[in-house]
């Protein structure tokens, strides 16, 4: 083993980050007491605390690697995939994000059997979880191939010990154990790239005549690093029409409407809109500002190469640009600091994705073959087995993924291939009321194999190539997508047109022009939509019927609440987010006011503290 | 620096992610899950523009400082 990166103190470091974070996991897991908590969180909390969670889902330890190697070699257009993700949030806010909360989705192969068909439910099924256990893999390789460096201990054994350290906490705990330990997480990735950044600014200070970081790092790169987007259509490994096509729309959709363990995020908020603001919040704050956190070691690192000559290996490996920086600029200890960080963004993404991975298991294939026999305790423990069972699986893709050139690579083949039929399938599926069951399974089916065609005779690709150049052997990198989307839109299209829909088949609530139904359907009668105040109340236990509360008359009028709504009931220190929160249903009204009845059921599922008052909210 | 580097990649992005953008902000108002006459709808418009325009123009920014640094 040889160039061992990073000292004993390092070292320390990150196996007490690792310690600390199972420690907090498990603490949080005593929160998850049904699958509906163990999945979502139970439907309770604030957009702040959803929004910060959702920080580590959007940086994976990959990130780093992967933006800081592009940043290195092409400047600041590597924010590109971070920074084109709003043109489909009209769709998401309005259409796709009332659509699943309402309907109470608990997968998106869910919603295909629900839209379409059995069938189409288990071929999503199958595409999707190979998806998000071959992200695993990667996350898993990523990290390995840092740490690795650090003990100097072979690959393999680091991915099996990564592995084992993330299924304790994620064993003991749930969603609201993953959200939880994800807050912290969320903190120490943005302010350990921030870190980073801020001492790369130093390490150009003392190292150049600049008197200003920002200003050295502005000079010290050519104007073409300057670009905010890659060129046109050259060179073929990073040129911006292929991106755009790869991650501008097939990506952006996929992140938005079929990321599993980021939709499960938005399930766990307490309201739509309170989705509705930490989605916007996420994408027009938190992903520029990850954009820097995982850029910036390769911008510094760029800078520092055109200004100290010798600083950096001349021949830097494309993989290794985070971890040299990082070793370069930073000092013993902060340097485990950052490795850390990478260990926290490997964490939160895979731990999402595992429990996302459990959830689909259990939700699409478990559920619908045992039909919903098994008890909610029974499903629980396998749950748990599931996320080992995906564990085991990555680990075991690791290899496959290794023989890739890069990481960065092995992950561009994965977005092409399997994000196309499921964007094309979920996307016709909201916004066209005609298209198909017969279709959907043709767009799966035949799409998947016209894919594979277009990677065995690229000239079929070339027509959608905007003049990128070919590479013999290595095909088309980025815009293989624009004709993957192509090929799947032209299949379900076509059976569309040519297959009638099934006149049996109860759409209500299922495309974005029934989305006005869907608070009626929720509710179950009509909604209140008159606008009223919060109450702040004290609670008493009485025995109640299963789900229902009691106001006073006054509470109720303050409220503008009639017997029947729906109310969400929280302790009222803000800053808990809803952690400790029910939702309920109004009955009929008493004279006390100041206090709320609930059941003892109710108060220990809320966990409400006997003394301290109750924030109480007409939901609708 | 040439126009295939600086603004051809920025028309796309903003043509095709506008088009894309617009129609389904069309689509959602025609369908009635976005309701202008609705207060917390009304405010929600404001930022899907919001957001459009500041992408747009931190984008523009960028490319416009570059070309001068040459």
């Amino acid at each position: 083993m040889d160039n061992i990166l990073g000292t004993n103190l390092d070292r320390i470091v990150i196996l007490a980050y690792f310690a600390i974070v199972m420690g907090f996991g498990a603490y949080f897991g005593k929160y998850s007491k049904t699958t509906s908590d163990y999945f979502f969180g139970g439907r309770r909390f604030a957009w702040w605390l959803i929004t910060i969670s959702i920080v580590a889902t959007g940086i994976g330890s990959h990130s780093f690697v992967k933006y800081s190697t592009k940043a290195y070699q092409y400047g600041f257009s590597s924010t590109m995939t971070y920074m084109n993700d709003w043109f489909f949030m009209p769709l998401f806010l309005f259409g796709w994000l009332p659509i699943i909360y309402y309907l109470r989705l608990g997968s998106i192969p869910e919603y295909f059997e629900r839209r379409f068909s059995r069938e189409a439910r288990y071929i999503a099924t199958f595409m999707i979880l190979m998806y998000m256990i071959g992200y695993i893999a990667i996350q898993f390789l990523t990290l390995a191939t840092a740490l690795y460096k650090i003990y100097g201990i072979p690959l393999m054994l680091t991915v099996i010990l990564i592995a084992i350290a993330t299924t304790i906490y994620m064993h003991f705990g749930g969603q609201t154990s993953v959200i939880f330990t994800d807050l912290i997480q969320g903190f120490i990735l943005i302010f350990a790239g921030l870190l980073l950044f801020y001492l790369g600014l130093n390490f150009l200070v003392d190292n150049t005549s600049y008197a200003s970081g920002l200003k050295a790092l502005w000079e010290n790169l050519t104007p073409a690093e300057k670009l905010p987007l890659a060129n046109f259509n050259s060179p073929p490994d990073f040129n911006f029409v292929g991106i755009f096509w790869q991650d501008g729309i097939a990506g952006s959709i996929g992140f938005l409407f079929l990321n599993q363990g980021l939709i499960m995020r938005f399930m766990a908020a307490r309201s739509v809109n309170e989705g509705r603001k930490a989605a916007a919040f996420n994408v027009l704050v938190i992903l520029p500002v990850s954009a820097i956190v995982v850029s910036n070691a390769g911008w510094i690192g760029k800078a520092i190469a055109n200004s100290i000559p010798g600083a950096l290996p001349i021949d830097l490996a494309p993989n290794d640009v985070f971890v040299s920086v990082a070793n370069l600029i930073t000092s013993p200890g902060v340097f485990g600091f950052i490795i850390a960080a990478l260990c926290a963004a490997l964490m939160s993404t895979s731990d999402t994705l595992v429990n996302a991975s459990s959830s689909v298991i259990i939700n699409d294939i478990y559920r619908p073959l045992t039909k919903n026999k098994a008890s909610d305790e029974e499903q629980l423990k396998l749950a748990r087995l599931a996320s080992v069972l995906v564990k085991v699986i990555a680990v075991c893709l690791v290899p496959f993924f290794n023989s890739f050139d890069s990481i960065y690579e092995a992950h561009g083949w994965f977005h092409s291939t399997f994000t196309p039929p499921l964007v094309v399938g979920v996307f016709l599926g909201i916004f066209w009321r005609r298209f198909t069951s017969t279709a959907v399974i043709a767009t799966f089916v035949v799409g998947a194999f016209l894919m594979i065609l277009g990677q065995v005779y690229p000239s079929l690709i070339s027509p959608f190539s905007h003049g990128i150049e070919f590479r013999p052997g290595r095909g088309y990198s980025y815009i293989g997508a624009l004709y993957n989307l192509v090929v799947c839109a032209g299949v379900g299209v076509i059976v569309t047109l040519f297959t009638k829909p099934n006149p049996n088949k109860n759409l209500t609530g299922l495309t974005v022009f029934d989305v006005h139904k869907l608070k009626n359907i929720f509710k179950g009668s009509d909604v209140n939509e008159l606008t009223g105040k919060p109450v702040i109340v004290n609670y008493e236990i009485k025995d109640l019927k299963e789900d229902m509360v009691s106001f006073s008359e006054d509470d109720m009028k303050i409220a503008n609440a009639k017997k029947g709504d729906l109310v969400y009931i929280q302790d009222s220190r803000w800053w808990l987010g809803g952690l400790k929160s029910i939702h309920a249903t109004y009955d009929t009204p008493h004279k006390e006011d100041g206090i709320v009845y609930i059941s003892q059921k109710q108060c220990d599922s809320g966990m409400f503290i006997n003394g301290l008052s109750l924030k109480a909210e007409k939901e609708m | 620096m040439s126009f295939y580097q600086t603004w051809l990649p920025f028309i796309y992005l903003y043509g095709i992610g506008g088009v894309s953008f617009l129609l389904g902000t069309f689509l959602i108002f025609r369908t009635g899950a976005l309701r202008v006459n609705d207060p917390v709808h009304k405010k929600w418009v404001w930022v899907l523009f919001y957001g459009y325009f500041f992408y747009a123009f931190i984008h523009a920014l960028f490319i416009y400082l570059a070309i001068e640094s040459v």
